[in-house]
């Protein structure tokens, strides 16, 4: 029962990860539209970012992790300048190609740059050790989750409550009445960006000192992601929180209980059963985010 | 005119074997084993097209029938002695049939869920063929693949693959050629450019998307089985994701929906890296790059973007 | 005076090539440049490019001008085909060192066989390759480097005199696979029970799960099939959930990379007992060099490149060069079978009838942040 229980904390670490990557994606859908499969690669370079901030500057970790989320928003900034305003309105498989090659373009780079060591970056939180019953877990997945759902809460009150948030509710439900009312249609697509790619490296941050930083570690985040936002619904963010949490635990529990080398099937495996049970996502097909 | 341009075509292709030994003696055999690879690119990149480029439907789970053909044709001639000619239609079958079954809830999903639906499916596949190493070996290979021999014919040297490979794209493009022109290529077109308009005029989409994807994969898996009766090793990695990535730099580079342009793509591809030459990692930023750049500006491929040049050219003149 | 003269005679044959105008002699590496294990083939090259330095500072081998060329193998059957048949018909190579990645040296074998040159493999683990060269049909093929089947016996002797049960742990790839064979056996012999095996995908960071595993199937020792990027990782989780297991390990953990991954906290390794065949300290000038040049830790697959070049190709380009009075692909694989190198850092280099080398498996203990070799075994046939 302990064992299960550890097992489930392990499925909640990983979970807050792919919540993270996925509600990014998932704005990114709901609000503009975009199908962005360089997404992982805005995680990866958040990594460096925080890397670079922390280990190489010695900055503070909360610092750090300010760094880097705040310099993935302008990378993302830059990012929709440049290649989104291209592709937005074309269709959706040259939006999927062109993040594709941006996706190759950005990790190969980084193996130019940075090398093809991985980089590590623990913390004193990341080396403390929590104690509770039988169950013994670094307190640096504490604030994971804890961090998460502080996002997740202030994220739901931007949108409910700021301009900006509310814009972007309502381009999601229905852009065109956007455009018409008035709604800057261009500044509120920025700023989504800017969130998504802020959202990536905030997730780096927190999750680096618990794993490490490599240039290929976007490659099957990018995949996990987009199975919890279809699992969520399209565009759903709430749902693709939840879809992330369950695909978290579900490969937690398999590699604990059936077999480690095949976990990675899980996720796919479970988008591929929503697909055939209930094509519109587990929470049906909600409009906007 | 055109007949004999075309004759001398097939000719040069047939004695491309003594053209190159004529031409670069000292590296003949790479470059015939360059061209092989490039052929059968082409080969998988033609069957590739026809789903994408055709019927419009991104499927990402092409390397997944390639390597549903290229294991089934390792597996019958090493562990059950089947002759090449029976594992290679065994190969176009068991892929032809994993579409089929896979193909079915596939196409009852909507665009983005169709493609991630399809990617999920390569990546199991994947996964399964690295992990199930009772049936697979998985990452300790399957060696000792036989070179292909049909009856009494022995494919051996680069000359006589060449040949083979030079069969299999030829043939593959006919079957392209036949598919996608006449009524059943407009009909293939219709679902792809106005799939409403096309039900309107009675047109069944997904019995057109089913046939298309079925075929295609048919004919990945046959490659499948030449490949390995070539290389006569087989890994996982050969079902990789990147076998997509890679699939979709040479249709849309070369020019999707175009047979022209997808022979030109995995020319440019397989000849690319031994033109450039640089650092393997830069090779793939160039390749990401250019994608990009084709996508954005001309998806309709290199092709187009030279014809338009070359027109360019003309007027001026 | 004649003795003067003498001395002057015997030293001739030792004046620099551009004395005597021979052509240079070619030597390719072949390794992963591209793709997930790219860092390997990264390694591969900057050795060449060290030796290349070194050598023709020297004056070149036996008197000719060295020339080094690099092919990328992708890590893949194909790519090891490409490989052999870029350095041999478009370099001209007269000797391929590769292909590190045993898909790569599969593919690569008939080709050699093909293309009539010789291949020695530094670091390819798949034991069927020892089934398929030297006398096994292949004479074309060699490998200095052992496979799993070699060091297990010898390991899990080991092995046995700390624990009676253990688990194993090992990347999914040919090199984890084969070794998790070789071991499940080998303990089988000496009475180490397996618990269990578990295969993990590299680079994936949560092994928590896992670790959890373990935990609950209690064994006494973990054997740890893992290099030194995946094996940091593992490490501080393995301490997080406060497990306590004897830990052997088959990689390169036992190594300066993972030391500098660990150096935040160098008690993470405490305890770690290695078998491998390469280590920075068994070659401390090599590991100067290359820090002062790349500025990163030395590297194993850089390092096996350079103990195959240095200890198994140069003395057969002389040896042929002495023997044949010309080097070529020919006279190299002959000499290659008659080479014998007693005192290198790996032990002894001598190629037997199946082309495979047999040098020491070297036990090393990781403790306080230091690496300390433990034992040399002799491996046998």
């Amino acid at each position: 029962m302990e064992d299960l229980l550890e097992q489930a904390v392990h499925g909640l670490t990983l979970g807050s990860l792919y919540a993270m990557v996925a509600t990014g994606l998932a704005l990114m859908f709901g609000v503009v539209r975009l199908i962005n499969f360089a997404h992982g690669e805005f995680y990866m370079l958040g990594g460096y970012a925080f890397w670079f901030a922390f280990r190489e500057a010695g900055l503070p970790y909360p610092a750090a992790a300010a760094v880097a989320a705040a310099a993935m928003a302008v990378f993302g900034l830059a990012y929709e300048r440049t290649v989104i305003r291209a592709i937005l309105d074309r269709t959706w498989h040259v939006q999927l190609i062109a993040t594709l090659a941006t996706s190759i373009v950005m990790t190969n780079l980084a193996i130019i740059v940075f090398g093809t060591q991985p980089k590590e970056v623990p913390t004193t939180l990341s080396a403390t050790i929590l104690q509770l019953g039988g169950i013994r877990l670094a307190w640096h997945r504490i604030l994971v989750l804890v961090a998460a759902v502080v996002i997740f809460g202030a994220l739901q009150w931007f949108v409910a409550r700021t301009k900006t948030g509310k814009a972007m509710r309502a381009m999601s439900q229905n852009r065109e009445a956007c455009a018409v009312v008035g709604v800057d249609v261009e500044r509120v697509a920025r700023a989504t960006f800017a969130l998504s790619a802020a959202l990536a490296g905030g997730a780096a941050a927190l999750v680096s000192p618990l794993f490490s930083i490599f240039p290929d570690v976007g490659a099957l985040l990018t995949l996990k992601a987009f199975a919890a936002v279809i699992v969520g619904g399209f565009g759903y963010v709430k749902g693709a929180i939840a879809a992330a949490f369950i695909i978290g635990i579900a490969e937690s529990l398999a590699a604990g209980y059936v077999s480690y080398a095949y976990k990675d099937a899980i996720g796919f495996i479970v988008m591929i059963a929503v697909l055939l049970w209930r094509p519109q996502g587990l929470f049906g097909r909600r409009i906007g985010i | 005119m055109r007949r004999i341009a075309w004759t001398l075509g097939a000719l040069g292709l047939v004695a491309v074997p003594w053209i190159v030994a004529g031409v670069a003696p000292g590296q003949r055999r790479y470059i015939l084993h360059i061209l092989v690879l490039t052929a059968l690119w082409g080969a998988l990149a033609l069957s590739y097209d026809l789903v994408v480029g055709h019927v419009g439907s991104l499927s990402l789970a092409h390397p997944a029938f390639f390597g549903i053909g290229a294991y089934a044709a390792a597996l019958l001639a090493t562990e059950a002695r089947w002759p090449f000619a029976a594992g290679l239609a065994a190969a176009v079958g068991l892929a032809g049939l994993a579409a089929l079954a896979v193909g079915v809830p596939l196409f009852r999903l909507t665009e983005h869920s169709f493609a991630m639906g399809s990617l999920g499916f390569a990546m199991v596949t994947s996964i399964v063929a690295t992990n199930w190493v009772d049936f697979t070996h998985g990452p300790l290979c399957i060696t000792g693949i036989p070179k292909p021999a049909l009856g009494p014919l022995r494919i051996v040297t680069l000359p006589q693959f060449w040949w083979l490979a030079l069969a299999a794209v030829v043939l593959v493009a006919l079957l392209y050629h036949g598919l996608t022109t006449f009524r059943l290529g407009r009909a293939f077109h219709a679902v792809r450019d106005n799939e409403g308009l096309a039900a309107a005029a009675g047109v069944n989409a997904l019995k057109y998307r089913m046939l298309a994807f079925v075929i295609g994969a048919a004919l990945a898996g046959g490659i499948g089985a030449l490949w390995v009766g070539y290389i006569n090793v087989l890994c996982p990695s050969e079902l990789a994701v990147s076998v997509t990535v890679n699939l979709l730099v040479i249709v849309f580079l070369g020019g999707v929906g175009s047979l022209r342009g997808v022979v030109a793509g995995a020319v440019l591809f397989t000849a690319l890296p031994e033109i450039l030459r640089v650092a393997p990692t830069w090779r793939l930023v160039i390749y990401g790059s250019l994608l990009l750049v084709i996508v954005v500006k001309r998806p309709e491929g290199l092709e187009t973007a030279l014809r338009a040049l070359g027109r360019r050219g003309a007027r001026a003149a | 005076m004649r003795i003067l003269i003498a001395l002057l005679l015997i030293a001739l044959p030792a004046l620099p090539a551009a004395a005597q105008g021979l052509p240079p002699v070619k030597v390719g590496f072949a390794s992963a440049m591209s793709g997930p294990s790219a860092i390997t083939g990264e390694g591969v090259r900057w050795a060449g490019t060290m030796l290349q330095e070194e050598y023709n500072a020297k004056g070149g081998i036996a008197g000719r001008k060295l020339e080094v060329y690099f092919a990328d193998n992708e890590g893949t059957p194909a790519g090891g085909v490409s490989a052999v048949r870029k350095l041999a018909d478009v370099d001209k190579v007269d000797v391929i060192i590769g292909q590190t990645h045993s898909g790569a040296c599969l593919g690569a074998l008939p080709i050699v066989k093909e293309l009539r040159i010789p291949q020695v493999t530094e670091s390819c683990s798949n034991p069927k390759i020892h089934e398929l060269i030297g006398k096994n049909g292949n004479e074309w093929g060699f490998r200095v480097n052992p496979d799993d089947l070699m060091l297990a016996n010898a390991f899990a002797k080991s092995i046995a005199r700390g624990a009676k049960s253990a688990v194993i742990i090992a990347q999914n790839d040919d090199f984890g696979r084969g070794a998790e064979a070789a071991y499940k056996a080998a303990f089988g012999k000496v009475g180490v029970k397996v618990l269990g095996s578990e295969f993990f995908d590299r680079g994936q960071a949560d092994y928590r799960p896992l670790l959890t595993r373990v935990k609950r199937t209690a064994p006494e020792a973990v054997l740890l099939v893992m290099l030194a990027s995946d094996g940091s990782v593992f490490m501080r989780q393995f301490r997080e959930l406060g497990l306590t297991q004897k830990i052997y390990a088959r990689g390169s953990l036992a190594t300066v990379e993972f030391l500098h991954q660990i150096r935040d906290n160098p008690s993470l390794g405490d305890g770690i007992i290695e078998a491998t065949y390469w280590s920075a300290s068994i070659d401390p000038e090599w590991e100067r060099k290359w820090l002062d040049r790349w500025k990163v830790p030395v590297r194993v697959h850089g390092g096996m490149a350079a103990v195959t070049f240095r200890y198994a190709v140069v003395p057969a380009i002389e040896l042929a060069a002495k023997k044949y009075g010309r080097v070529d692909r020919q006279t190299i694989r002959d000499a290659l079978t008659q080479i014998d190198m007693p005192n290198t850092p790996v032990g002894r280099i001598k190629f037997d009838d199946t082309n495979q080398a047999y040098i020491e498996m070297l036990l090393i203990e990781v403790r306080g942040g230091q690496l300390k070799i433990l034992e040399k075994v002799q491996l046998q046939q």
